[in-house]
């Protein structure tokens, strides 16, 4: 009998312990937001899984909880970045808060387009949640503060690396794997040397003939920056050119000024990549990230550089992907030297890459926008936006027992993250990331489509992109 | 006296609209394209560089092979439509032809659709790889056709689009033209014994000459200024192969964010647009000089 009213006494006081939480919970948002009850914020960002997750389920679960109507832009990545940086530079306040993929916050920074998010919840503690933790966050949040003041200038809402996906299926076919080994007379295993990734391609492409299956993917669009992130983001940097082959000092690009982009290892990788493209599917040519996961999860390629944030619902979403379970998941294959260059520290052999949700100047609803990106910086919602778009940005979320039996699924995408994550970096720090890309693009392109030669491509983009930089002032 | 006034009061709203949103923008870029400016320079203001953007254009492959691949295309494309549709125009009026109203609506229906669908839509049907077009030119003909690397089927596939989207355009301003044709002139070449290609040259073209000129020059402004559906169907590639004068403008101003050497460009295309219209308009009707 008394350990019955034990029990019952220690049952109510959980409840009353959980109830005064969770109306504490509730009450707090409530509470934080009830001076901009029936206000509407909009945001705008490139539509990706991560993003839709923010659309359909953040969105409106915010606006339930606080009564702030949230409307938001998932578009292409073109016209997000059209429409957010017109928005800024006009001052004319149509978004209130605007996503940052990693390689533009330079530009912003320089631009002194952001909100300086500490600052703003430090000077109006009402509206600072205290289930915003910058401290929770992975490194990638480093990518989103003030180089000078350290203060936060976005909340991380995805990050992920380019891994190398292989179909496992065929890796592991014993038939496959004894033709291979009569083809090459090599064991049939993810490739760790350029050599052995094409040599993988060629015989796939051979073997695949009449099964619609391809030996690569290459996201080698001849009109679509996407082709210069690959090579200058993902495939350069495993020969060892890091930062696009650009020194970051002299702001030289060719080889006779310091530069790299034009170097004997650069072009060696533009050869390498170029020459993928015979064992590649026929989109492959106009090919940006998304066609290229299109093309894994429709099971035309055997191997193929993906960036993360299609991962998952490649390996586990079988009403969009044909490979679920097929999935194989490893580090890029990269030259001699490099990946003991990115162990140190002084190198790196792909891109980490993601983006944050700012708050431009020029937002007419600032308080209400920082209430929603605390909200969506909150741990509590990370585990199951991880789950929808594959993507974290908070060491906890990797520990959650969903994410746990996910990993698992994706043949552990996210503990080759979490533990190789280190190796991939984010875009250069440069504040002429678009003017660059712009001027260098195009002798990539003439590259893809033999117009001119990888070698002479490279030296033309090196020339050009130094000419660039001294019009802009950067390099005297 | 008074009704002049009058006149002017209700020209007042229409004029002062066009004022701002056509002379002022003109005025600013007249005088950005005397500027260095980029807004991600070291020094991001405006910079006077007098005549240097005008100057460096001249030098400017990039920017004068986009021009001359504009025109090539825009050539092509109105050439094109005009004897299409004059074609269709009559084929369309012929008694003879059973469900004339019913191709009639038909035939009008791309021009009801935005030029950002027609390119997406078109681009659809093209993807190498995934479109029906590349399935079905192999499949017939062996043609290994790929907009993404060869940059004769991406410029032609550019113009075949073009000529899907407008040529209806063309040939609604035609049967309306030829519609409004009085019958005697007809009829008098027809008693005097010309045969149908001499009425066609020297009795319709003629009276056609004021709606062939309105249409070819809608057309040609519209062909030079061709951005949102090239932009869908090929990003102006493969490489630049289709990156005409307006997407060429559009990546300079925007992503690359270089305002002076852009307003500089746009100034430029405007002068030879301005130019091409009116040797167009003295070789359609014989003007010569200012003479009226």
């Amino acid at each position: 009998m008394n350990s019955f009213v034990k029990a019952v006494g220690v049952g109510f006081i959980s409840l009353g312990l959980w109830s005064s939480t969770a109306l504490a919970q509730d009450s707090w948002w409530k509470t934080a937001a009830q001076p901009y009850q029936g206000a509407t914020i909009r945001g705008i960002s490139e539509s990706t899984p991560a993003s839709k997750y923010v659309e359909q389920v953040l969105g409106p679960k915010f606006t339930e909880e606080t009564g702030i109507k949230v409307e938001f832009e998932a578009t292409s990545w073109d016209q997000m970045y059209d429409k957010a940086i017109k928005d800024m530079e006009a001052n004319t306040g149509i978004y209130d808060f605007v996503y940052i993929e990693q390689d533009i916050v330079y530009t912003y920074l320089a631009r002194d387009f952001l909100v300086d998010i500490t600052k703003s919840l430090a000077d109006n503690t009402k509206i600072a949640s205290p289930d915003f933790k910058p401290e929770t966050f992975t490194t990638f949040l480093n990518y989103f503060k003030d180089p000078k003041s350290g203060n936060v200038m976005g909340v991380p809402m995805e990050a992920f690396i380019k891994p190398y996906l292989y179909r496992k299926d065929l890796f592991d076919d014993p038939a496959i794997q004894k033709a291979y080994k009569d083809s090459t007379g090599a064991d049939l295993k993810p490739a760790t040397t350029h050599e052995e990734y094409t040599q993988i391609a060629k015989f796939f492409t051979e073997y695949g003939a009449d099964k619609e299956l391809w030996g690569t993917t290459v996201q080698a669009s001849s009109s679509h920056p996407a082709a210069f992130y690959e090579f200058f983001e993902s495939v350069a940097p495993t020969f060892g050119v890091y930062n696009w082959g650009i020194d970051g000092t002299t702001f030289a690009a060719t080889e006779v000024n310091g530069g790299q982009m034009n170097s004997a290892a650069a072009k060696k990788a533009l050869n390498y990549w170029v020459d993928l493209l015979k064992y590649a599917p026929p989109e492959s040519t106009s090919s940006t990230w998304d066609e290229v996961a299109g093309t894994f999860a429709a099971g035309r390629a055997a191997q193929g550089l993906v960036y993360g944030e299609n991962a998952a619902w490649i390996a586990t979403d079988s009403s969009k992907s044909t490979v679920v379970g097929k999935v194989g998941v490893a580090l890029p294959p990269v030259e001699a030297g490099v990946m003991e260059a990115a162990e140190s520290g002084k190198g790196y052999i792909g891109y980490y890459d993601g983006g944050a949700f700012g708050i431009p100047h020029s937002s007419k609803n600032k308080d209400a926008s920082l209430l929603f990106l605390q909200y969506i910086g909150q741990a509590s919602v990370q585990t199951d936006w991880a789950l929808a778009g594959s993507r974290i940005v908070m060491n906890s979320t990797y520990d959650d027992p969903k994410i746990v039996e996910q990993d698992k699924k994706m043949n552990g995408y996210y503990t080759l993250m979490r533990e190789d994550g280190k190796l991939f970096a984010g875009a250069p720090p440069f504040p002429f990331h678009s003017q660059v890309l712009q001027v260098v693009a195009p002798f990539i392109y003439k590259a893809i489509v033999g117009e001119i030669k990888p070698d002479d491509a490279l030296d033309q983009a090196a020339t050009a992109a130094e000419a660039e930089l001294v019009k802009l002032g950067y390099r005297k | 006296m008074r009704q002049s006034n009058i006149g002017w009061l209700f020209l007042a709203p229409a004029t002062l609209i066009l004022f701002v949103v056509g002379f002022v923008p003109f005025i600013y870029i007249l005088y950005v394209g005397f500027f260095d400016w980029n807004t991600n320079a070291v020094d991001p203001t405006l910079r006077w560089a007098g005549l240097q953007n005008y100057r460096s254009l001249v030098f400017d492959t990039t920017f004068l092979n986009s021009l001359a691949r504009t025109l090539v295309f825009a050539f092509f494309v109105v050439v094109s439509e005009l004897l299409l549709g004059y074609v269709l125009a009559r084929a369309l009026m012929a008694d003879r032809l059973w469900g004339r109203q019913f191709f009639r609506t038909i035939h009008t229906l791309p021009i009801v659709v935005a030029p950002i669908a027609v390119g997406a839509t078109w681009r659809l049907l093209c993807v190498p790889g995934f479109g029906i077009v590349p399935y079905y030119l192999k499949l017939w003909f062996g043609i290994d056709y790929n907009i993404s690397t060869n940059a004769y089927h991406a410029f032609s596939t550019a113009i075949i689009m073009d000529l899907w989207h407008w040529t209806p355009f063309v040939t609604l301003s035609l049967m309306a033209g030829l519609t409004a044709l009085p019958k005697e002139p007809l009829e008098q070449a027809q008693i005097d014994g010309g045969n149908k290609l001499q009425i066609f040259w020297y009795v319709i073209v003629p009276m056609l000459k004021p709606v062939l000129l309105t249409t070819v020059f809608i057309r040609l402004m519209d062909a030079l200024r061709s951005v949102d559906e090239i932009w869908m169907l090929t990003k102006g590639g493969p490489a630049e192969a289709t990156r005409f004068i307006g997407l060429h403008i559009w990546i300079n101003v925007f992503p690359k964010t270089d305002y002076g050497y852009g307003a500089a460009m746009s100034l430029l295309t405007l002068y030879v647009t301005i130019v091409l219209s009116w040797l167009l308009f003295v070789a359609m009707t014989g003007r010569k000089g200012g003479a009226q």
